[in-house]
């Protein structure tokens, strides 16, 4: 175990943390402009691998191609539930929130399951990373420094959104109070599908780029889900560097976890939620509720 | 008293069942007895928990250890795995309640995950996903129709517990804590010692169910952990209406009678199953209890204005 085989686990961590942070920060933002806790999040991820398998038929050479048609897709299909189903529930109590997001759940798991059968979908390596590349004399795939760009861009193009643009702001001003902003005049019905768009927009594009390293199953929506929610409440609902922070942490304690303790692994992640949770409910980066009297 | 001439009826419904409807008939009891549990908390204090599966498990795990692994006979086990559910809801609860609406349906999330985690890796104590099989209970208590009266007795027990619970000082207390908290504890009522108190009850009945589910199915495997098992308790109690006391026992009835045709013709039951959640929750949030009890009260309107109009 050289200096080499420890920057690969950490690269391997790292490129998982990208795929999780594509995943969760879209739920973040859900949360946090509308309140609402998107159970069926995972699913969407998950139709992002699918669409990506359908849209190029399988074939390496179609993957630029196919991830762009897949974040639009995703923008599209977020749009319109919210539309459709969403808009319903918002001034319900948050019950039945959750009930719609995991019916929605649930519908979308059989449907993949129809379409797609319950076997694996894999993808070939696109041409642009067949080869690896070496760390410290490590072999390590090339397309984990594609995940990690990826998420690094995406990261930096949200920040830019949300703090430098007008729509940006009001998505903000969404998150601290709803009815001011009305006021204001801005539509923010129109706001909301918005944000649920881009959100599972980014979900979409998370589940296709990690679609060449891991086959897509029907089974993988549920286990997303819970990873997204536990990367949140570590980073603190509703901010996007919490779910960067949440994302990264994660992905390096379930590396070096299936290093060191392979068989408690999976424990840690859970550990780490709770452990936060109960010293800081609010998340790492989140604020703390406003006390309201 | 109406209560009591239902267990009464389902008692002496019990020889005209085939070997298959008493198994129907007793899981319905105990997915009944699991989904009104889980009920104590949501209707009386308005707590989400979505962590119920890790004390139905716990109840299960405790039979089912002590019977493959300590020989104990099967009945015996039954309180332990009530004492251990509640143990375990003691300290789940003690850590989450003080914890706000959706962080405490996170955090009891996040705990059933960790147990379901830990039984599915931890081969040499709980079988991992091996499970653990070949339950059956020995004697008569492997017989469907004295299992089917052992679950209705229970059942019922739990129900007249949770129904004098409703009506007690302990009942009112909690909620007047969900409907006005900083109201109820300025009257001295202690938040805390009273949730968790609820939330253990709740927990202990949850663990009974999953003890005698394992028995039931003569297994019990990691899934009884799982998130989707506490769903199950949410979506019954929903099917069925949460507002009304006996509401998540018909919806785990009407949840499993759904269950069997749906299965019996399509192996697409998860899609039934959401697209029937969806429409509940757009349409007829009260459920189905709530939706017999307007339409019963419509009629008695209906009846009362025709006898003043005339």
């Amino acid at each position: 175990m050289d200096l080499g085989f420890y920057a690969l686990q950490l690269l391997t961590g790292l490129a998982y943390a990208s795929t999780l942070f594509l995943l969760s920060v879209g739920l973040s933002l859900i949360f946090g402009a509308m309140g609402i806790v998107n159970f069926a999040h995972g699913s969407f991820y998950m139709l992002g691998a699918y669409f990506l398998y359908a849209f190029t038929r399988g074939q390496a050479d179609g993957f630029w191609g196919g991830l762009l048609l897949v974040l639009a897709t995703g923008f599209v299909i977020g749009a319109f539930v919210e539309r459709i189903f969403i808009r319903r529930v918002y001034a319900r109590p948050e019950e039945y929130q959750i009930l719609l997001t995991y019916a929605l759940l649930l519908i979308i798991e059989d449907l993949v399951r129809f379409f797609f059968g319950t076997g694996y979908r894999a993808f070939p390596m696109p041409q642009a990373f067949a080869g690896p590349l070496f760390l410290l004399g490590t072999p390590f795939p090339s397309y984990y420094l594609f995940l990690i760009g990826l998420a690094a861009v995406s990261a930096l193009l949200l920040g830019i959104f949300l703090y430098r643009t007008r729509l940006g702001a009001w998505i903000r001003a969404a998150t601290q109070d709803r009815e001011m902003l009305e006021a204001l005049g801005v539509n923010v019905p129109l706001l909301y599908t918005v944000v649920f768009g881009v959100g599972i927009a980014l979900a979409a594009l998370g589940g296709a780029a990690l679609l060449p390293m891991q086959a897509a199953t029907p089974g993988m929506a549920v286990d997303a889900v819970i990873n997204a929610f536990i990367v949140v409440v570590i980073g603190g609902l509703a901010s996007v560097w919490g779910a960067l922070l949440g994302a990264v942490l994660i992905g390096l304690v379930q590396a070096l976890g299936v290093l060191f303790l392979p068989e408690w692994a999976m424990v840690f992640p859970f550990a780490l939620m709770a452990l936060t949770l109960l010293l800081r409910p609010w998340g790492l980066l989140g604020r703390p509720p406003a006390v309201r009297t | 008293m109406r209560l009591l001439w239902l267990f009464l009826a389902l008692a002496l419904l019990g020889p005209w069942f085939s070997e298959y409807g008493l198994k129907l008939a007793s899981e319905a009891f105990i997915l009944g007895l699991y989904a009104m549990a889980f009920n104590l908390l949501f209707r009386q204090t308005g707590l989400l928990s979505f962590g119920q599966a890790a004390f139905f498990g716990l109840g299960a795990y405790t039979m089912a250890l002590l019977v493959a692994r300590g020989g104990w006979p099967f009945p015996a086990t039954l309180p332990l795995a009530f004492l251990i559910s509640a143990l375990g809801a003691l300290f789940i609860g003690f850590l989450s309640i003080r914890l706000s609406r959706i962080y405490f349906t996170m955090l009891t999330l996040a705990f059933a995950q960790l147990l379901y985690a830990v039984a599915h890796k931890w081969y040499a104590f709980t079988g991992g996903d091996n499970g653990i099989t070949d339950l059956r209970p020995p004697g008569i208590w492997g017989e469907s129709l004295f299992y089917y009266y052992v679950v209705l007795f229970l059942f019922a027990l739990g129900v007249l517990f949770l129904w004098a619970l409703e009506r007690s000082p302990f009942g009112y207390a909690l909620r007047a804590l969900r409907d006005n908290r900083a109201r109820a504890e300025a009257v001295g009522i202690n938040a805390f010692g009273h949730l968790l108190l609820a939330f253990v009850i709740s927990g202990a009945l949850s663990g009974l169910a999953g003890a005698l589910q394992g028995a039931l199915q003569r297994s019990v495997f990691p899934d009884y952990l799982f998130w989707t098992r506490s769903a199950e308790c949410i979506l019954a109690t929903i099917l069925g209406g949460s507002g009304v006391f006996l509401g998540p026992a018909i919806g785990a009835t009407v949840f499993l009678l759904l269950r069997v045709v749906v299965q019996a013709n399509t192996e697409y039951w998860p899609f039934f199953l959401g697209a029937l959640l969806l429409l509940m929750v757009l349409f007829f949030p009260k459920g189905l209890g709530g939706l017999a009890l307007e339409m019963a009260s419509r009629r008695l309107k209906g009846e009362r204005r025709g006898a003043s109009g005339s």
